[in-house]
């Protein structure tokens, strides 16, 4: 049929790897709770092999950072659907990399209109997933690649 | 990954009380990479405390254990407010089971955990336990003993219990405690009954719910029965913030009384020596089988047995398997 | 009933079903629910007309609550508005109007919609950007300006403030002369499925449940052609349920606020029929057809058997139905068009009282006025055009949209008494028992998608090489910094000493158990904001930080 490719094997079957786990720090910013998106992500996250870390809603920068910080993430996924992320995402990066930690890739997901894409990749994330990207994309895409972003 | 170069570098930063290598080693011993060199560090660091710590307060180290949603992690949210507020720091390792078939995990202790980003005093990691429900994280003891080098008073870990876990936990916390909350329903299921022999401190959570009176009942009846060690049992509500000094109170007098008391040392020597016997067991690999035939066909006593074990428990450092 | 010649016939059926190729994956709904190759009358043992349809307008209204439906009055067109300034909103509402648009839907931004005023720092970047910014008793004053309130229907959405809007509105009301009897509209103000999907609470449920209590019964009391609660699925669903969770969960909701509003001492034939309800309308036409349908039967069961209500009113399930939002997509967007007007389908083919069509670019930004003027024309065409408003219920009657219909009910049943058994709703939410099965759900639909079970055009099937971008609304950075500013001036120009006393009001009033409305009316009269009337009930609620984990 017609059908996106899927290279990653679907869930609950990815082979257990002898590196070590990547962790992933998960977190909506802004007041938006529309989590249907991050909590799927979470779950194929999981059933991928990762070690997801589950920030929640109604994060602030700050607390973003300081959570990325303590767990030693390697990346860090933003959910945000509100329209404040051109607000938002800037404030993250400068505090990442405040705190040292430009080595962590960050993406971001939810309602990004096409025109702001380019300008959070100039920004130093990683890549932008629209709503109702498939799974397999964003494992294969983080599989796919050392965390550190376009920043260092 | 982790160099000698770097993981020098790593613990020179750490010495200089740099929280971004804490994080960092915190995660090199939870995979057991540079494993000497951690327990290097540590040992330096106990021998002489980093700045800001001396003359630090008792260090305290306690579990939080119960079945998954008892509301351990709201609890320990909690419990970092009161401790916060009587000015000493907390760490807080919190563990979650990862899936045995992908390796995978979802680690949502810390939302419940809501901690201020510009308060240095508080750290919080979560862990995924490989040994599925009720087990903890190999190398607990060395992250714990990172977080106190780092200088935070108390360490707060947060395992499910209800494996074989319990008794590996009680050989890092000097205090066990242990959840329960008012079910919906009649029976109450006591499956739990064996960790009841592991628990310090018994709690029954969620007080703000019908039916806490009844499981207190039951709790204590349950504990008091002919030949169990005595156990406190406290109610406590974290969400209307009810206990929770209380709470605190108990757990630094039994944490004073677990280091005095010989009765308590006793027993958790003699939980370490079955767990480091069995585990030398383990470690004659082929030898263990031909012991085993050996001894099902009369070749071999059980003293013989006995003996190869111990010169093999002899032999080996803890930390080899 | 089969006769030997009729079995022969159906074995030949069944021979030559077995014999034709299908499809690699047997056929689901929407939910997943697997449906069968054919429903004949073998599908509906005992079926009883009278009891489980009967006629329109009667007991169990499982076709339609009014006799004639919409051969007597059409549904209610209309569209959710809001953004930026009350005055831009205004402007867009008297557009609407003018381009035939019956009632009017207000969409608020996301810092009112938590209860925080435009100058809250939480609130920065996204004052105006979702819906409109309301802090004072002016906004509400401007966004409503020269629209007749008495002829107008209007319903505001929104939640955790709800009581304090509400209070606003009817503030504004009586300054401007309107009386409060004539007043017809909706608010939506159902805190429960916040707490199940959409995560816009602010205090404990316990409390945020009596606030909803409050304004039913104020409203029952003195604005009796107002609806004050509108029991929402459509959240739940665009979170991710299932048809059937939709459904149970909705009407369990609903049931706590009965039980609650009677606990109050209200009579429940004085306030029953006021309640109103609101669905989602997602693609698959036959699975919320028999949803709608379900509801009713459901809804009129309950309210007359166990509620003992004695009124009709108070047994009919009214609804305002909206397109799905969640089927939308970024790629192709003029695709969405197309399912919008199917949903739609789905809705009116279901007797919704009222409908909004979503526009087809809302995956991408808020919509443009050519896209809105769309999905309005997509209403007229099914009302004017299509020939679906002809008879009432056109689909009752069919085998398989009754066996749906009963399926969902029985389903949706044990549903109620899984939450009975964990000891009702609010238990449910804390315990994380809604949260659960509806993420559960939103990634097992996930996972077919991803997987290819389910095929989502211009998604995972049919996909272009080349997007074709369509013009979308930019909302300018001016609008954070003129809500601000008019704030300021408002909170200048007030006596800071009345707004104390009215703030020590609402407090007291919280304490004491009685109802906030009366107190609030009086501080939004002397300027008191939407965030300060919350934070003085946030002195005596506590705020809930229980966003349940999953
Ligand atoms: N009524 C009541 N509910 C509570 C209390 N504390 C926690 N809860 C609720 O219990 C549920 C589970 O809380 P958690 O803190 O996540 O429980 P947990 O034991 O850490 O759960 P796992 O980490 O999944 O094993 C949540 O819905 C909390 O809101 C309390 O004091 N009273
Ligand atoms: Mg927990």
């Amino acid at each position: 049929m017609y059908l996106v490719a899927t290279t990653v094997p679907p869930s609950g079957e990815s082979e257990i790897m002898d590196k070590p786990p990547v962790r992933i720090v998960l977190a909506k910013i802004g007041l938006d709770g529309h989590d249907r998106g991050i909590k799927v992500v979470a779950r194929g996250l999981r059933d991928a092999g990762f070690h997801v870390i589950y920030a929640g809603l109604w994060q602030t920068p700050e607390s973003v950072v300081r959570t990325v910080a303590d767990e030693d993430a390697d990346w860090l996924g933003l959910s945000i659907l509100s329209g404040a992320h051109m607000t938002l995402v800037p404030r993250v990066l400068h505090l990442l990399r405040q705190a040292g930690l430009e080595h962590v890739g960050v993406i971001v997901g939810g309602i990004i209109p096409e025109s702001d894409v380019p300008k959070l990749l100039e920004l130093g994330v990683a890549r932008v997933f629209g709503p109702g990207t498939p799974i397999p994309e964003i494992v294969e895409f983080l599989r796919g690649r050392t965390p550190a972003p376009s920043a260092s | 990954m982790g160099n000698r170069q770097e993981i020098r570098e790593l613990c020179q930063r750490f010495a200089a009380h740099d929280r971004q290598a804490l994080s960092r080693l915190l995660t090199l011993a939870s995979r057991g990479e540079q494993l000497e060199e951690i327990r290097h560090l540590v040992g330096a660091a106990r021998a002489a405390p980093l700045d800001g710590q001396r003359g630090s307060p008792s260090r305290r180290v306690v579990a939080i254990t119960g079945s998954p949603g008892v509301g351990k992690s709201t609890l320990v949210g909690r419990l970092i407010e009161v401790l916060r507020h009587q000015g000493s720091s907390v760490a807080v390792l919190a563990c979650d089971p990862q899936s045995p078939l992908t390796g995978g995990a979802l680690l949502g202790d810390r939302f419940r955990m809501p901690s201020r980003p510009e308060d240095p005093q508080v750290f919080i990691r979560s862990l995924a336990t490989p040994g599925g429900r009720g087990a903890i994280p190999e190398h607990i003891d060395l992250m714990v003993a990172l977080l106190q080098a780092f200088g935070f008073a108390w360490v707060i870990l947060e395992t499910v219990g209800a494996g074989q876990g319990e008794t590996a936990v009680r050989h890092v916390a000097d205090v066990v405690v242990l959840l329960v909350q008012p079910e919906a329903g009649d029976d109450i299921q006591w499956e739990k009954a064996g960790l009841f022999e592991v628990a310090d401190l018994i709690v029954v959570h969620k007080a703000d719910l019908p039916g806490a009176d009844k499981v207190e009942a039951q709790i204590r009846t349950l504990v008091n029965l002919p030949g169990c060690r005595e156990v406190p049992v406290l109610r406590v509500s974290s969400h209307q913030k009810e206990g929770l000094e209380e709470l605190v109170k108990q757990i630094e007098i039994l944490a004073s009384q677990s280091r005095t008391s010989a009765s308590s040392a006793k027993a958790r020597l003699r939980d370490l020596l079955r767990e480091r016997f069995v585990q030398a067991f383990e470690q004659l690999g082929g030898q263990a089988e031909e012991l085993v035939r050996g001894w099902e066909e009369g070749r071999l006593s059980d003293e013989e047995v006995f003996a190869e074990v111990i010169e093999r428990m002899a032999s080996s450092s803890p930390s080899a398997n | 009933m089969s006769t030997a010649t009729e079995r022969s016939a159906k074995e030949r059926w069944e021979q030559e079903v077995a014999q034709a190729m299908s499809r690699p994956q047997p056929p689901t709904t929407v939910s997943g629910v697997p449906i069968e190759p054919l429903y004949t009358p073998e599908s509906l043992p005992g079926f009883d007309y009278d009891a489980e349809l009967g006629y329109p307008g009667q007991y169990p209204f499982t076709r339609g609550v009014h006799a004639t439906m919409y051969r007597g009055r059409l549904w209610t067109m209309r569209q959710f508005a809001g953004f930026g300034t009350p005055r831009q909103t205004n402007q867009r509402f008297k557009f609407l109007l003018e381009k035939g648009q019956t009632g009017l839907s207000t969409a608020f931004d996301l810092p009112t919609l938590m209860g925080l005023d435009s100058d809250d720092p939480r609130a920065v970047g996204e004052v105006g950007r979702l819906g409109v910014a309301v802090s004072t008793l002016d906004d509400i004053r401007q966004l409503y300006d020269g629209i007749d309130l008495e002829q107008v229907s209007v319903s505001m959405t929104i939640n955790a403030p709800a009581i304090v809007i509400m209070a606003f509105y009817l503030a504004n009301a009586q300054d401007r002369g309107w009386d409060w009897k004539k007043l017809r509209g909706t608010i939506q103000n159902d805190i429960l499925k916040e707490f199940h999907a959409q995560n816009e609470f602010v205090f404990p449920p316990e409390p945020h449940v009596r606030l909803v209590i409050d304004v039913i019964e104020f409203c029952t009391r003195h604005v009796p052609q107002w609806n004050p609660v509108s029991i929402s699925g459509y959240h739940i669903r665009e979170a991710g349920s299932t048809a059937v969770q939709e459904l149970a969960f909705t009407l369990a909701d609903g049931f706590h606020y009965v039980e609650q509003t009677m606990a109050r001492g209200l009579a429940v034939d004085d306030f029953a029929g006021r309640l109103s309800f609101f669905f989602n309308a997602h693609n698959d036409i036959f699975e919320e057809v028999a949803k709608y349908r379900a509801a009713r039967q459901l809804w009129a069961e309950t309210m007359r058997h166990t509620y003992g209500a004695r009124k009709e009113a108070s047994w009919k399930l009214r609804f305002h139905c909206q397109t799905a939002g969640c089927s939308l997509q970024d790629k192709q967007p003029e695709v969405n068009l197309i399912r919008v007007a199917y949903q739609a389908l789905a809705g009116v083919l279901g007797g919704c009282q009222s409908l909004h069509t979503n526009s087809m670019d809302e995956t991408l930004a808020l919509p443009t006025e050519h896209a809105v003027t769309l999905a309005l024309r997509t209403q007229q065409v099914l009302a004017y055009e299509t020939g679906v408003t002809n008879t009432v219920d056109p689909l009752g009657g069919s085998y398989f949209v009754e066996a749906l219909t009963r399926q969902m009910a029985d389903e949706a049943r044990r549903y109620f008494d899984r939450l009975q058994q964990q000891g009702g709703v609010i238990a449910g939410i804390e315990n994380g028992f809604f949260r659960r099965e509806i993420a559960e759900a939103a990634y097992a639909y996930q996972r077919d998608v991803d997987a290819g079970r389910k095929i989502i055009v211009g998604v995972n099937a049919f996909t272009e090489a080349e997007e074709k971008p369509i013009d979308i609304l930019v909302i300018d950075d001016t609008v954070e910094k003129d809500r601000i500013a008019a704030l300021r001036a408002i909170k200048a120009a007030r006596s800071n000493e009345e707004v104390r006393r009215h703030l020590d009001a609402i407090r007291r009033t919280a304490e004491a158990g009685e109802n906030l409305m009366p107190v609030l009316i009086e501080a939004a009269r002397a300027r008191v904001t939407v965030g300060e009337a919350i934070n003085a009930m946030a002195d005596v609620f506590g705020r809930y930080d229980g966003a349940a984990k999953w």
